[in-house]
């Protein structure tokens, strides 16, 4: 594993990188690397064996200075326009999960010619109707104090999952720097995420038809904070895309809950 | 003469909830359904709540304090001005204390400075504004964001005093509010603006910004008990070390009161409202059990650095307030005082003392508690505690700050 740190105008961004092959961005989401862990998941670790896998942390997350006013999807991508100049990528794959998903998915509308391929697993970022966004922020408070099953039932397939207990374990972990990255994601996520609308952006659905990058749309098949009816939106409203890849076994997080899988299918789709 | 400031703070609880509601629901704040209310009990309840204010008012309090809260059983006033309205009406001496309109929830914070200065002329200068930011709860009742609301909160402060005290039209060149008119129409009548109070819990941050303007503190927490004094300590030194200094009337607390013939009487009438209160009302905001909303990583306005060592230092399987046991244990969070008016008078002066508080804004309904409980209660406290209160106070606040006068004269009135 390594890592750099970038100077974009004296504002530090912490990026992981790693593996040989294609350049390929990774922005994270909630049960994901820089988010609940310092380095990477198992699910990193398979897909960097055929590419080059960049993930920069969000602002505010890991080691990556906040940005003071960053209010919405459109200060992020240009936030990312910044960190893909700094790290020299012209074109490359875009992977993002959860909220990462949505900023890639209003990076490629912006910019379809940088994108080689497109992977958006359980993304926010689109509004349909009668199928809102989970609460992550009011599941964030533990139940008495201590007891996160209501968080870990949104996150995962549901609260018996092992890795769900493993990452957001009840009670104070045991590393409190653990607990910080948790917290720093959550407050990346309230500055954009919580500004309503509620982790979306309204204009997004009818920009999706700029993408034009292949395009893969991953959702564990019981998410319970981003609807799969999401998904389906993502796929009917890219051109280039093949329908809704469903991971069994996972909710919100397959890259945490089903790694092996979700990296298969990932990756098969890169080298396609 | 100084004595200390007393008001009475009505919270305007919904008192008709089902005996087991904290068996059946997680929460009083937020998510609480409001099918739960009931339209036919709760007739006539607005009335008794004003009437109890207006009696108050009556019995010569200093001041009555309203507040704003959203979606929850706690607090039914979405809109504390409309009650601050209806008092302006049904008051004639008393302060009009309204801790606070909720800034951040406001679409455009002019309107709160239109609304005060309404309220200071129909009042004849008789309104303390207060801000306040708002809670978790409130986060959520309105969807603003956690991390941006501290920033939100102190440019609308900013703007509404500078649109009483600047000359209008201006332009507000405000990053969360721009404004290309600021010209309020009606001006307070108080100048040179209302005197203004900002709640906090002893956050570092808030004592800055309030030390920075002049304003007057005042503590929100419940729990703080006997611990007042250590927030008046803080206080203080934020204040030296803006070139200002403390006296009492520059800060302010919350505290509940119960009086009655005797001890034992006292606790027998307020019992149930306590309970109903600590129980029902703290549920999802000052309980462990349940979701609380107050504080929290959900809420994340605190940067990460801070919530480290908020991390480090502090207990997740503590209890708060709404979490005690049994009588004794309430008695020594010294959150609700109860008792015979020589035990109200002896609780509060030894409070006062070590506290050097000049406001003390005090419920005395609480939760379910029958109107004419309550009434008793603040009757005996204005007949039989305040008069000796007054006078204790004066003695311990001219002993404590004999230049109190001169800074008073200069103008740094709370």
């Amino acid at each position: 594993m390594s890592g750099r740190t970038l100077d974009l105008n004296g504002r530090k961004v912490s990026v992981l990188e790693d593996g040989a092959g294609e350049p390929t961005l990774y922005l994270h989401g909630f049960a994901d690397v820089h988010a609940v862990t310092e380095g990477w998941l198992p699910f990193h670790e398979k897909l960097m064996e055929s590419c080059r896998l960049y993930a920069p942390a969000h602002p505010g997350c890991a080691a990556s200075d906040e940005i003071e006013y960053l209010e919405s999807a459109e200060d992020l991508v240009f936030h990312y326009l910044e960190v893909i100049d700094a790290l020299e990528l012209d074109r490359f794959h875009l992977v993002g999960t959860c909220v990462g998903g949505w900023i890639a998915a209003e990076l490629a509308t912006r910019h379809p010619e940088k994108v080689r391929r497109l992977v958006l697993i359980d993304a926010s970022g689109l509004f349909v109707s009668g199928a809102p966004i989970g609460d992550i922020f009011m599941m964030s408070h533990p139940v008495r104090g201590t007891d996160y099953s209501e968080l870990r039932a949104m996150l995962f397939e549901n609260d018996r999952t092992q890795v769900g207990h493993a990452l957001f374990p009840d009670g104070r972990a045991e590393n409190i720097e653990d607990e910080l990255r948790r917290y720093q994601m959550i407050r990346f996520s309230n500055r954009f995420g919580f500004n309503p609308p509620y982790f979306y952006n309204r204009s997004l659905r009818s920009r999706l038809r700029r993408i034009a990058a292949p395009t893969l749309v991953v959702w564990g098949e019981s998410d319970q904070m981003v609807p799969l009816a999401h998904g389906e939106a993502y796929a009917a409203g890219i051109d280039n895309s093949n329908g809704v890849s469903l991971v069994k076994g996972a909710g919100h997080s397959p890259q945490a809950e089903q790694p092996e899988a979700t990296a298969d299918l990932v990756k098969g789709f890169l080298s396609g | 003469m100084h004595p200390v400031q007393l008001f009475c703070w009505h919270f305007m609880a919904y008192p008709h909830l089902p005996e087991d509601f904290d068996e059946k629901y997680d929460t009083g704040w937020v998510t609480v359904p409001n099918s739960l209310w009931d339209s036919e009990k709760s007739r006539g309840l607005f009335q008794e709540y004003i009437d109890q204010l207006a009696c108050a008012d009556d019995l010569g309090f200093d001041g009555l304090v309203l507040n704003e809260h959203h979606q929850n059983i706690y607090g039914l006033m979405p809109s504390p001005n409309l009650i601050a309205a209806a008092l302006t009406q049904r008051s004639s001496k008393a302060r009009i204390c309204v801790l606070g309109n909720l800034l951040p929830l406001h679409i455009n914070p002019l309107r709160v400075a239109e609304e005060y200065a309404m309220l200071d002329n129909m009042s004849n200068g008789r309104i303390i504004a207060g801000f306040a930011p708002g809670g978790g709860p409130e986060n959520y009742n309105y969807d603003i964001p956690s991390v941006t609301s501290r920033e939100r909160f102190w440019e609308a402060v900013d703007l509404v005093v500078r649109a009483w005290t600047d000359d209008g039209p201006f332009n507000h060149e405000g990053h969360y509010y721009p404004l290309r008119y600021v010209n309020p129409w009606p001006k307070p009548t108080q100048k040179p603006h209302p005197p203004i109070w900002v709640p906090g819990s002893r956050s570092a941050s808030t004592l800055t910004e309030v030390a920075k303007r002049g304003y007057c503190y005042f503590l929100s927490s419940r729990s703080h008990g006997g611990e007042t004094y250590k927030a008046r300590e803080q206080f203080s030194k934020v204040l030296e070390d803006h070139g200002d200094s403390y006296q009492p009337y520059r800060m302010g607390i919350l505290m509940s009161a119960y009086v009655s013939e005797t001890d034992a009487q006292a606790r027998e009438e307020c019992e149930e409202g306590v309970w109903y209160f600590l129980r029902n009302c703290l549920k999802g905001h000052l309980r462990k059990e349940g979701r609380q909303l107050t504080f929290g990583a959900g809420v994340p306005y605190i940067p990460a650095p801070a919530w480290k060592e908020f991390l480090k230092h502090s207990d997740p399987n503590r209890s708060m307030l709404g979490d005690v046991n049994d009588w004794d244990e309430l008695d020594k969070a010294q959150s609700i005082v109860v008792g015979s008016p020589e035990t109200v008078h002896r609780k509060i002066l030894d409070l006062i003392e070590k506290s050097q508080v000049g406001n003390l804004l005090i419920q005395f309904h609480l939760g379910n508690m029958p109107g004419e409980l309550a009434l008793k209660s603040q009757r005996l406290f204005a007949t039989e505690v305040a008069p000796a209160l007054r006078e204790d106070s004066a003695r311990v606040f001219a002993k404590a700050y004999p230049r109190m006068e001169e800074t008073l004269a200069a103008g740094a009135v709370a």
